[in-house]
C-alpha cells in the first residue's frame, strides 16, 4: 500500500470509530429537556438519589410504556446495574442528606444544584457541573488549580477508583501547573511532599507509585512516593525524562563527578548505576553511591557514551597534557587495556590502527623529526633497532653500515648536524661502539661529541660511569 | 623454538585455568584476545668491494660494476653498499589475557593481570616485539579506599614522564575534598615502553652497552584538581643498583586549565635534572564549540636517553614547533579538518660544509569525514610532511559500512610517496585493503582483513627493487565475566578516523 492510501485508510478508520462513538453516546443519553413536561421531579425516576435503598434508575418498563413502537418509537434500554465508574468521593444518598440538612428541602433544587448550569432550568440536566461543586465547597479557583487540600473533598485516590479503566484514567486532564517551567525538574517534588512521609492528595488523585517509578530511580528512598499505593493504570499517563538545563553546560561532563560526589542522591533521582557505567565501565566504584536499577526503581536516564567535547579527532595525538595532569580522569571511562592497545603495542596488531595504512613505508618522515614521541609506545631497542637489524640495516660491525647514507657522499664526515637533530634515528641502527670509533677520548679520532647544553659537572655528579665509556678513569674535572 | 612454544602455551593454559577456577566464585572480567598477522618486508644485505673495483655511474657517482651505488669512506680501502636481501616474512601471533578480579571479601580490594604470549610463527623471528614469548605487562593488587589507594606488584605508572612500568608499590592519598592528591612509589623499573627489564637480551639487538641489573625507580607526585584547573607535579628518579649512579632524574609539571566555557589551556613541561635541560614542553589552547574545534600550540621536543647509555653526551638538540588545527562540523555527519605544524631545530653548533642538512620542516594535512547515513562513513585525507631526513606525502581514503549493528566492513586505500634525504630511496607505495569485524554477541569479537601493498623504490641504481606483498590479519576477542559484572561493557568509541589527517 502506498503512503497516501495508507493514510487515507487510517483517516477513514478514525472517522468511523469517532462516528460510532458519537452515535453510541447519542443513543445512550436521555434527553431530560425533551421529557420535561412528563417528569416534574427528578426523584420520580431517580428515586435512589434521595432514598439509598431505592433504585437510582427507572425501570425499563417505565420507558416502554410510551416507547412501545406504536405511541412512540421503540427504545431498547435497560438500567445500569452498577454506579457510573468515577473517582468521585460523592454518593447521591450522602450528598442529598447533607444538602437537605443545609437548607434546601426541595428535591428538584437539590439535584439542580449540581446538575444544571447556574441559572439554568432544572431539566437542563448535565453530568455534575464542576463549577457548582467548587462553589458549594467554597473553592474559588479553577478546578484544576484547586489547592491540594481541596482535591480530597470530591475525589478519592486513583487506587480507590478501581472501576475506572486505563483509558478513562488516561483522559484525566493535566493541571496547568504541570506545564509550568521547572515543574519536572524542581516543582513537583516539593508539591508532592506532605509532612515527613505523606504525599499530597492532589498527586494521589491521578497518580500511583508506578507512575513515579517510571523515572525515579530513588523511588524506594522517597517517602512521598512510598506513600502512594501501586496501580499500573497510572502508567497510562505519559512521562518523559528530560535532562535538566545544567546538563547542557559544555563543562558538565568535566564537573559532574564533583557534583555527584557532593550530592549523589540528587543524581539518583534520575540515574541508576547503569547510567554511570555506560561511561565509567573502567571504574565501577564511581557508581557505588547510587542504586542500581531494580524492582521498585526506575531504570533511570539512558546515557549514551559520547565523546567529551575535549576529545576531538586529534585527541589521540594531543591527550598527553590532559592525561598527565590528571590520569584518574582517563581511568574514569577508559580501561587500562585501551591505553595498552597503543602504549604497549601488540606485535600482531595490523594497521590501520593508531598509524594509518602504509605507515611502515612512510615512517621515516615521522620518525626523523618526531611527529609524536615514538618512545612513548615503542622501545627503541626492542622495536626500532630489532626490526632494522632484521632488515639488514643494523650497524653492529663498525662502518659497514655507512653504506646506508649513499645519497650523501661525505655523510660520515659531516653527520654532526643530522645526528644532533635526530639522534633517536641514529640509535635505531647504530650501536654505541660505532660512534666511539671516532668519538672516544681514549682512541680513534678523539672527536668531541659534546655540544650545546652539555653540562659535564651535572652529568659527572649523576652518573660518572657514563663518562668512563669515553674517558676511562681520566674523567676531565673528576 | 618448539619447546619454548609448548612451554609457554602450557604456562598460559595453567594461568588461565587457575584464574578461571578462582574467578568462578568472585567478580571477574577476563578478556582473551588473539591476533595474528602475516607481513613481509624486503631486507637488505650489507656488502663491500675493494675501492679499486668501483666504476663511475652514469651520473658520475661511484658504483659497483653491477650497478649498485657505493659509499667509500675517506681512507678506507673498501666501498660499502647494500644488495637487496632476502624477503623477510613475519607471522606474529599474540594472545593477550587481561583479567580483573574483585569481590574477594574485602571491599575495595581487586587484582589485575595482563600478560601476553607471542610468537613469530614464520620461524625467522624477524618481527619485533615477540621476544621473549611470554611478557607480563601488569600484575598488581589494588586496595581502594575513599582517602587512599594502594597498588602492589607489576604496574604501569602514567605521568608526564611517560608510561613507566615497575615492580613495586604505590600509594596515593587524597586530602579530603580539597582536590589535593599525593602519590609516592618505589620499585624495580622496567625499560621504557616495554614489559621487559633493561637487562633483557631482547633489548640489545645491536650489542650495545647494557646494565647488569635493574634500576631502582622511585618518585612522588602532588596533584590538584579544582574547578578551573587540574595540576600535577612529578618527580622521578631511577638509580642503578650496582653503581648507585643515576639512570635518570627528572621532574615535570602538567596543567590543564579551563578559564572560561569552551576554552582550555593545556601545558606541560619536563626538566632533566641530570642533563640540566628542559626536555619536552607543550602548550596548547583549545576552543571547542558544537560546530568547531580549534587548537593552537607551541611545543619543544627533545629526546630523552637513560644515563646508562652514552647518547645524552652527544647533545641532542630540541626542535621548537608552532602548530594549529581546526575541525569544522558545519552539519550533522560532516566534518572537515586541517592540521599544520612548523618546526625548527635549535642550533647544533656543528659545521658540516660537505653535507647540507635541513634544520626545519613542516607537516600539514587536511581530511574530511562524511556520514550520510548511520550505516555509512567516508573518510579521506591528504598529508604532506617535509623535514630533515625524510619527507612523505599522500592521499588516503576509507569507506566503512555497517550492514547490521554487529558487522562492519571497511575498505581503504592509500597512495604515498616517501623521499629520503640521506639515501637514494625515494619509495612510493599504493595500498588497498579491506577489514571485516563481526560481533556475534557482547562477549565475542571476530575480525579479519587483508591488504595488498605495491611499493616501488625509485633509485638511480640497481638497488631499485620493487617490494610488493599481501598482508593478512585476523583477531578473536572473547570476554568472559562473572554475574556480578553482568553489565555489558559499552564499546569504546573510535576517536580518530582510520585515515586522513588527524
Amino acid at each position: 500500500m502506498s503512503r497516501p492510501s495508507r493514510s487515507g485508510a487510517l483517516l477513514a478508520l478514525v472517522a468511523l470509530a469517532g462516528g460510532s462513538a458519537v452515535a453510541g453516546v447519542a443513543r445512550d443519553r436521555f434527553d431530560h429537556w425533551e421529557h420535561r413536561e412528563l417528569f416534574p421531579t427528578c426523584v420520580g425516576c431517580h428515586a435512589g438519589a434521595a432514598e439509598p435503598r431505592a433504585s437510582f434508575w427507572p425501570a425499563a418498563e417505565d420507558c416502554t410504556a410510551c416507547h412501545d413502537g406504536i405511541v412512540e418509537e421503540r427504545v431498547e434500554w435497560t438500567p445500569p446495574t452498577a454506579p457510573r465508574a468515577s473517582n468521585l468521593r460523592f454518593t447521591h444518598g450522602g450528598h442529598a442528606e447533607e444538602v437537605a440538612r443545609a437548607s434546601m428541602p426541595d428535591s428538584t433544587l437539590q439535584c439542580r444544584a449540581c446538575h444544571s448550569e447556574p441559572g439554568g432550568d432544572a431539566m437542563q440536566v448535565r453530568v455534575a457541573v464542576v463549577r457548582n461543586c467548587l462553589d458549594c465547597h467554597r473553592i474559588t479557583t479553577d478546578h484544576l488549580e484547586a489547592p491540594d487540600s481541596a482535591c480530597a473533598a470530591c475525589h478519592v485516590p486513583l487506587v480507590q477508583a478501581a472501576r475506572l479503566t486505563r483509558t478513562e484514567v488516561s483522559r484525566f486532564p493535566a493541571p496547568p501547573s504541570h506545564r509550568a517551567p521547572g515543574f519536572v525538574e524542581r516543582g513537583h517534588g516539593k508539591q508532592s511532599r506532605v509532612g515527613e512521609a505523606g504525599v499530597a492528595a492532589s498527586c494521589a488523585t491521578c497518580h500511583a507509585r508506578d507512575f513515579c517509578t517510571e523515572c525515579h530511580v530513588n523511588a524506594p528512598e522517597v517517602p512521598a512516593i512510598q506513600a502512594l499505593a501501586t496501580d499500573p493504570r497510572s502508567l497510562t499517563h505519559r512521562s518523559e525524562l528530560r535532562a535538566p538545563p545544567s546538563h547542557a553546560d559544555s563543562a558538565f561532563v568535566r564537573r559532574h563527578g564533583g557534583q555527584a560526589r557532593k550530592e549523589p542522591l540528587k543524581c539518583a533521582t534520575c540515574h541508576a548505576q547503569e547510567s554511570c557505567l555506560s561511561c565509567h565501565a573502567a571504574s565501577p566504584t564511581a557508581a557505588h553511591a547510587i542504586p542500581a536499577a531494580g524492582p521498585g526503581r526506575g531504570i533511570g536516564a539512558r546515557v549514551d557514551r559520547s565523546r567529551p567535547t575535549s576529545h576531538g579527532l586529534d585527541f589521540a595525538d594531543t591527550h598527553e597534557e590532559a592525561a598527565s595532569s590528571r590520569p584518574q580522569n582517563c581511568s574514569a571511562c577508559h580501561t587500562r587495556t585501551q591505553c595498552l592497545d597503543c602504549h604497549r603495542p601488540n606485535a600482531a596488531d595490523a594497521p590501520p590502527g593508531y598509524h594509518p595504512a602504509g605507515f611502515l613505508t612512510t615512517h621515516p618522515a615521522a620518525a626523523y623529526a618526531r611527529d609524536v614521541s615514538c618512545s612513548d609506545c615503542h622501545n627503541q631497542s626492542q622495536f626500532c633497532a630489532d626490526c632494522h637489524v632484521s632488515a639488514g640495516l643494523g650497524s653492529s660491525d663498525g662502518l659497514r653500515g655507512a653504506g646506508y647514507h649513499d645519497a650523501k657522499g661525505a655523510f660520515l664526515l659531516n653527520h654532526g648536524q643530522a645526528a644532533r637533530q635526530s639522534l633517536e634515528s641514529c640509535v635505531s641502527c647504530h650501536s654505541e661502539r660505532d660512534c666511539l670509533t671516532c668519538h672516544s677520548a681514549q682512541g680513534g679520532r678523539r672527536f668531541n661529541p659534546h655540544g650545546p647544553g652539555f653540562d659535564p659537572e651535572a652529568l659527572r655528579r649523576k652518573n660518572p660511569s657514563m663518562c668512563t665509556a669515553c674517558h676511562g678513569a681520566a674523567i676531565p674535572g673528576g | 623454538m618448539k619447546r619454548r612454544v609448548t612451554r609457554a602455551l602450557a604456562l598460559g593454559a595453567l594461568l588461565l585455568a587457575l584464574g578461571w577456577d578462582r574467578a568462578g566464585a568472585q567478580g571477574y572480567r577476563l578478556l582473551l584476545d588473539s591476533r595474528a598477522q602475516r607481513a613481509a618486508y624486503r631486507g637488505v644485505a650489507a656488502d663491500s668491494i675493494p675501492i679499486g673495483d668501483v666504476v663511475a655511474g652514469p651520473t658520475g657517482g661511484p658504483r659497483t660494476p653491477d650497478g649498485f651505488a657505493v659509499r667509500c669512506p675517506p681512507g678506507s680501502a673498501h666501498c660499502f653498499f647494500f644488495r637487496p636481501g632476502p624477503r623477510q616474512e613475519g607471522r606474529p601471533m599474540v594472545t593477550t589475557a587481561d583479567l580483573t578480579l574483585w569481590g574477594v571479601g574485602v571491599r575495595g580490594l581487586s587484582a589485575r593481570i595482563n600478560g601476553r604470549v607471542g610468537f613469530d610463527l614464520g620461524g625467522d623471528e624477524v618481527w619485533p616485539g615477540t621476544e621473549p614469548p611470554v611478557q607480563l605487562l601488569e600484575a598488581y593488587v589494588e586496595y581502594a579506599h575513599r582517602l587512599f589507594t594502594l597498588h602492589g606488584g607489576r604496574q604501569l605508572l602514567v605521568n608526564r614522564l611517560g608510561i613507566v612500568g615497575f615492580d613495586g608499590g604505590r600509594a596515593t592519598g587524597r586530602v579530603g575534598r580539597t582536590g589535593l592528591e599525593l602519590e609516592a612509589y618505589a620499585g624495580l623499573g622496567l625499560a621504557r615502553a616495554t614489559a621487559l627489564p633493561v637487562t633483557s637480551p631482547a633489548l640489545d639487538p645491536l650489542d650495545d652497552f647494557q646494565p647488569r641489573s635493574r634500576q631502582v625507580l622511585a618518585g612522588a607526585a602532588l596533584g590538584y584538581r579544582g574547578r578551573l584547573a587540574d595540576l600535577r607535579l612529578d618527580y622521578q628518579r631511577e638509580v642503578d643498583r650496582d653503581t648507585r649512579n643515576f639512570v635518570s632524574e627528572r621532574a615535570a609539571l602538567s596543567v590543564d586549565f579551563f578559564p572560561v566555557e569552551r576554552w582550555s589551556v593545556a601545558a606541560a613541561v619536563d626538566y632533566d635534572l641530570a642533563n640540566t635541560w628542559f626536555g619536552n614542553a607543550d602548550a596548547r589552547v583549545r576552543y571547542v564549540a558544537p560546530w568547531i574545534t580549534a587548537t593552537g600550540g607551541l611545543r619543544q621536543y627533545r629526546p630523552h636517553f637513560d644515563l646508562w647509555t652514552i647518547w645524552g653526551a652527544f647533545s641532542p638538540v630540541p626542535y621548537h614547533a608552532v602548530n594549529a588545527g581546526v575541525q569544522v562540523r558545519p552539519m550533522r555527519g560532516l566534518e572537515v579538518r586541517g592540521r599544520w605544524e612548523r618546526y625548527v631545530f635549535s642550533s647544533t653548533e656543528t659545521q658540516t660544509p660537505l653535507v647540507d642538512v635541513d634544520d626545519d620542516g613542516w607537516r600539514a594535512g587536511v581530511g574530511i569525514s562524511v556520514s550520510p547515513a548511520p550505516a555509512w562513513r567516508f573518510d579521506a585525507g591528504y598529508r604532506e610532511e617535509y623535514g630533515p631526513g625524510a619527507s612523505s606525502n599522500g592521499f588516503d581514503g576509507t569507506v566503512t559500512w555497517l550492514p547490521t549493528s554487529t558487522l562492519s566492513l571497511t575498505g581503504y586505500g592509500a597512495t604515498l610517496d616517501r623521499p629520503l634525504e640521506f639515501r637514494f630511496d625515494e619509495a612510493s607505495v599504493d595500498v588497498v585493503g579491506i577489514d571485516a569485524e563481526w560481533r556475534p554477541g557482547s562477549r565475542l569479537r571476530l575480525a579479519v582483513g587483508g591488504a595488498r601493498y605495491w611499493e616501488t623504490r625509485d633509485r638511480p641504481d640497481a638497488a631499485a627493487f620493487d617490494w610488493n606483498q599481501t598482508r593478512l590479519h585476523a583477531r578473536v576477542t572473547l570476554t568472559l565475566r562473572s554475574d556480578t559484572d553482568a553489565l555489558r561493557l559499552p564499546p569504546a568509541l573510535r576517536t580518530r578516523p582510520r585515515t586522513g589527517s588527524r
